[in-house]
Parts: C-alpha cells; structure tokens; sequence
C-alpha cells in the first residue's frame, strides 16, 4: 500500500542527499542568520540606559531579550525559506520525463502528490528545529547572546511549539508546491517565489514587535501565517501575558492558512497531473505534444 | 489491408478503435492540431508490432493514449480488454513503457533506479533482486549497476530504459523509438533482447520507429502512419509486395532474339518493360525466377550478358503510398500543397 509512496520519496531523498551544496546552503542560511544579525541587531541596546527591564520585556512579548524574540522569529523564518524550493523538485521531474515515467506505473496521483508533500515538509522542519537548537546552545557560550526559555516551560507548552512549527511548515510547503505544479519553468517558479518572499517574511512579526508599525500594516500582520505561529512560539516560551487571544485561537487561524494551502496544492496538482486536454492544456499534455 | 487470420478476441492484446486525438489550440479562434486521426489497428499475442511514420505523424500520442497518459478525443482503446480511460490503473500494471527520451534519475544508480521503478509498481526490493541482477546481465549492465546513471553512455541508457520498463515482469511492452542515438551494434544489441524475450516470454510488443530497416527486420506487422492516419497495415513482406514485388533486370547481348514474349511467361511475372539491351521484370519472387530465366534464355538461344534482383524498400512503399519520399529526421514535411508537389516531383513521379 506505502510501498510505491515511500519509492518516491526515497528517490527524493537520495537525489537530496547527493547534492551537498544544496543540503549545506539550506541549513547555514538561518545559523548564520542566528549569529550575524541575531547578535548585531540588538533593539534592546536602542532604549535609553536605565530603562527597567521589565519595559523592554513588555515590548518584545514577555521575551526576556531581543535574542530570545528574534530566535522564536527565526525558526519561522527558516522554515518559510526553506520551503521556497519545495517547487523545484516537480518542475525537474516534468522537464526531465521523470514524472511521465511515474504516472505510467499504477501509483495513485494522490500519493504522487502526499509523498511531495511529506519529503518536502519533512526538509522544511529540520531548519526550524537546528535553529532552536542552536539558539538554545548560544545562551551557554560567553558574551554572546542566546535563546532563554521562561522556567515554567512544561511538556504541553514544547507540544504547542512543535504543533505550531509543523502547521507552519504544511502550510507553506504546500504553497510552494502548488506553484511547483503550475511552473512549467524554473524561472518562473523563482520569479513568483522572489516576489512574494520578501512581502511574507516582512508583513510578519519574526524580527520587530507589531507595536511599533502604523496601525495599517498591524492588521496584515495579525493574519500573517507567520505571525500566528511566531505568536504560539512565543506564547509557549515566553507566558501569554499581553496577547488579546489565546493559543488555541491562533493556532486554529494558522490551521486554517493550513487547510486553504493544502486544498490549493491539491487542486494544482490534480490538474498537472491529469490525463485528459483542456484548452490550454495539462502540464503533462504539454510535455507530450511538445 | 485486410490480413488472412484476422486476431481472434481472445489472443489480441492490443484493440484500438478510431482514436482521434486534437490538441486544442492556445489562440481562441484557431483549429487545434489534429496529431492523431481516426487509427484503428488490433494486435496479437506475442507479437513484435511496428508504427512506422516519419516525425509528427502522430505516433508518441498513439503510445501515448495507448499507455494512459493521454485521453483521446474520441475513440476506443483496449488493452487486454482492458480500457484505457476508464481502467487506467489496471492497464498500468499490464504494460511496461520505454519513453523515446532518457527517463531514468541522474542522480540515481542504475539499480536504484530500477528498485525504486518496481516500488512503484508495489514490489518490494526483495521481491525483485533476483530479476534486477537477471534483467541488469542481459542488458549487459552489471558492471556498471552501481554507478550513477550520470556517468552512462548514450547506449547504456537506452538499455538501462528497457531494464526499468521490464521490471514488474510485463507482458506488453511499449518501445517509442527504442533504438535513436544507438550506434549500429548496440541497435543490433537490443533487437536481439527484444526477439528473445518474444521468444522466451512470449512478450507483445509494440515499437514506433522511424527507421525503415529496423521496421523492415524486426516487426512481424507493421502499420504506416503519415500525418496521423494509418495508410498501410501489412507484413514488411505484404507492404513490399503491394508495390509490385521485386524487379528482375536482365541483360542480353544485343543482336538476339527478343526475350519479352519468354519472360512474360514466367510464373509470378506482372509487367516487362524494356530499357535498350536491359529488361525491367515485375514478378512476386525474383530469386526463384533467376535460374528458370537463365535456363529459357538458354534454350531460346539468348546470350544472358547479367541478371539482377532487386527486393523492394519500405523507402518505395512509403513513396508509393504518400506520394512524397520518406522524410528522415530533423526535416520538415511538405506543409502546402506547392511543397508536396515539388516533394512529389523530386521523388520522380
């Protein structure tokens, strides 16, 4: 039943791993993020000296410095970039005839497309959880800053943090490989990518606190995939104390951002995948005719 | 062209009905492209079954439809009384398929590459290892097995394709132009797999080709496919013959007695025509007439100077048939009816 699933998926994975540029370069991007801009870009050093440290926690969500608030920030972040080449694989395999190979065997397209999703998802979590990892280990070195958790971190809390780090990573998965089923090019797949990462990342509450941005952008951020899950991070680290809902609310708004990505990837991909022409034709077609 | 024992149901594995195939246009307004129109052909168990046509004329979208991949616009297809459109999956698992280009992952080994293809068709690596080392021997890729198909020569990976598309053992195999980019002896190579494993397995195949002698040496029928319709449906022997069968040139010493009455007399003998001291025989069976030839001429006191036979080409039934010359690959067909004409009058008719 799993068998021609999990074929899919260990021909991803092996094509993934013989590709060590690709492996190192997706993994370093947010350590070093962590390291350079983590450490250089310090909102607390900006109040006057003598402000109570109370204060600056207030402003950054209950996190007891800006490290710890960026960190949380960062391992959304990482995630986010990390999915942007959740495309690509689906476009090689149309260019390369792989993918027609693959629907000639009696594998369900329904398979074709969870194991692209699972491998895919897969990659997307290991960023998130090196990033909280590392940022954990920071907090140990000397004179540099690191991730501090509040004490009265339980089970259930490291449960929400995870759940939410997974939504998160669903979700945006399956956004990009969605436009994966649509590209028939490489360069128009990272033409929509590139256009929309920026907008993403910086409409989000991942590297500045939402108080300080005109009211306008406040409310886009508030719906932010991003920011509901940094925002369920941050509640399970840092205590809930200044969010006007609860966790369960927002991780429902990001599980909803969840269903609407997935449902679009499926639909895309069901028509990529699909055997019959329509006017303007099925990816497949295409590639037959041409 | 209607054969002696037409397939009976039961041994035909291959039905198809006036397929028709048209890829709609991308401009609203315009007509789409008729890639496939109305072919209709049966065939049989253990048979080797060759389309032959030049580019564009349609074959990889009969495979196409034939295999699943593609719906046809209109039009019934079989296999193993299976049908395509509605009985997708069931017909996946009876056919094996070599795409006319390299499929197999780069960045794969070869055995890899086969595993995981027999995954797809939910067959365990344990199930399959014997048969991947058997199929990886025969296809004279043990050695290299374990290297990444990236380091593979041209022949190497069409014998690698053919290995992949035999993995889940299948009864019926599709080859889209099996042999492109392979040098002479690796050609030589595969058609002996090929037969082979009709012999041994009693595999069906069905082959597209553009080469009119690899049409003409392995397939035991072929059909002609010229701009989507299949114009001719035969044997290479009955294609051949349909053309007028072989010419016998004689030539005489001049001076002698006219050998057209004699000639004409022959067994099997349709025309004679005469060119100064050569004469141009039509007949069914050229070699059989040569020594009864030389014989009469003996005895009508003809002095027989050189006999000749020449055996018909697909090359001339294509000629015959189209009336425009087989186009080889990478050349445009005629497109307008000035360009036929001109194909028409540089073939000589």
């Amino acid at each position: 039943m799993l068998l021609p699933a999990f074929s899919l998926i260990r021909r991803e994975y092996l094509r993934w791993i013989r590709a060590p540029t690709w492996v190192i370069s997706g993994l370093m991007s947010p350590i070093l993020y962590l390291l350079l801009f983590g450490q250089a870009f310090d909102l607390g050093k900006l109040l006057p000296p003598g402000t109570p440290a109370g204060a600056l926690s207030s402003v950054l969500s209950g996190a007891p410095n800006y490290f710890s608030y960026f960190a949380v920030g960062m391992v959304a972040f990482a995630s986010v970039t990390a999915a942007m080449f959740s495309g690509t694989g689906i476009i090689f395999d149309k260019q390369l005839g792989i993918l027609q190979r693959t629907l000639s065997t009696p594998i369900s397209r329904r398979s074709v497309f969870l194991s692209a999703l699972t491998f895919r998802g897969i990659l997307t979590l290991i960023p998130a959880f090196l990033v909280v990892g590392f940022a954990l280990v920071l907090a140990y070195v000397p004179d540099v800053a690191g991730l501090s958790v509040g004490s009265g971190v339980n089970v259930l809390d490291a449960l929400q943090f995870v759940a939410a780090a997974l939504v998160l990573s669903i979700a945006f998965t399956s956004l990009f490989l969605s436009f994966g089923f649509a590209a028939q090019r490489i360069e128009s797949y990272f033409g929509v990518v590139t256009i929309l990462q920026l907008p993403i990342l910086l409409t989000s509450n991942a590297m500045y606190p939402v108080n300080i941005m005109p009211a306008w952008l406040q409310y886009i951020v508030a719906i932010n995939p991003i920011s509901l899950a940094v925002n369920v991070m941050r509640m399970s680290l840092f205590g809930t104390a200044g969010y006007p809902y609860s966790v369960g609310v927002y991780l429902l708004g990001l599980l909803a951002w969840a269903v609407l990505f997935v449902g679009l990837a499926y639909s895309l991909a069901s028509k990529a995948l699909r055997t019959d022409v329509s006017p303007k034709g099925s990816a497949l077609s295409e590639a037959i005719a041409t | 062209m209607t054969l002696p024992g037409s397939p009976t149901p039961s041994e035909t594995v291959i039905d198809a009905r006036d397929i028709r195939m048209v890829y709609p246009s991308s401009k609203p307004g315009t007509r789409g492209t008729v890639a496939v129109d109305g072919v209709s052909f049966q065939v049989r168990r253990g048979e080797i079954f060759g389309f032959l046509g030049p580019n564009g004329a349609g074959k990889t979208t009969t495979i196409s439809i034939l295999t699943t991949l593609l719906s046809p616009t209109s039009g019934a297809a079989h296999i193993e009384g299976l049908d395509v459109r509605t009985q997708s999956n069931d017909v996946r698992r009876k056919l094996g398929l070599v795409f006319q280009k390299s499929t197999a992952d780069e960045e794969l080994t070869g055995r890899e590459n086969m595993v995981i293809e027999a995954g797809l068709y939910g067959l365990s690596a344990a199930e399959v290892r014997d048969h991947i080392n058997d199929l990886l021997a025969q296809m004279d890729l043990s050695q290299s097995a374990d290297r990444f198909v990236k380091t593979y020569s041209g022949g190497m990976r069409r014998r690698l394709e053919l290995a992949v598309g035999l993995v889940h053992r299948p009864k019926l195999i599709f080859l889209d132009e099996p042999t492109l980019g392979l040098d002479p002896q690796g050609r030589a190579g595969f058609w002996r797999y090929i037969r082979h494993l009709r012999e041994s397995k009693g595999l069906t195949v069905f082959m597209t080709t553009h080469y009119l002698d690899e049409a003409d040496q392995l397939c035991d029928r072929i059909a002609v496919i010229d701009h989507g319709r299949i114009i001719a449906l035969g044997t290479p022997r009955e294609l051949k013959d349909s053309v007028g069968g072989d010419t016998l040139e004689l030539t005489v010493a001049p001076g002698g007695p006219d050998p057209v009455a004699m000639l004409k007399a022959m067994p099997g003998v349709s025309s004679v025509t005469q060119d100064g001291d050569t004469y141009r025989v039509k007949c069914s069976n050229g070699e059989s007439l040569i020594p009864k030839t030389v014989l009469a001429a003996d005895q009508a006191g003809i002095v027989v100077s050189g006999v000749t036979v020449t055996k018909p080409t697909l090359d001339e039934v294509f000629l015959h048939l189209t009336g425009h010359a087989y186009r080889e690959e990478g050349e445009v067909g005629p497109v307008t009816p000035e360009a036929d004409e001109a194909a028409v009058a540089a073939g000589g008719r």
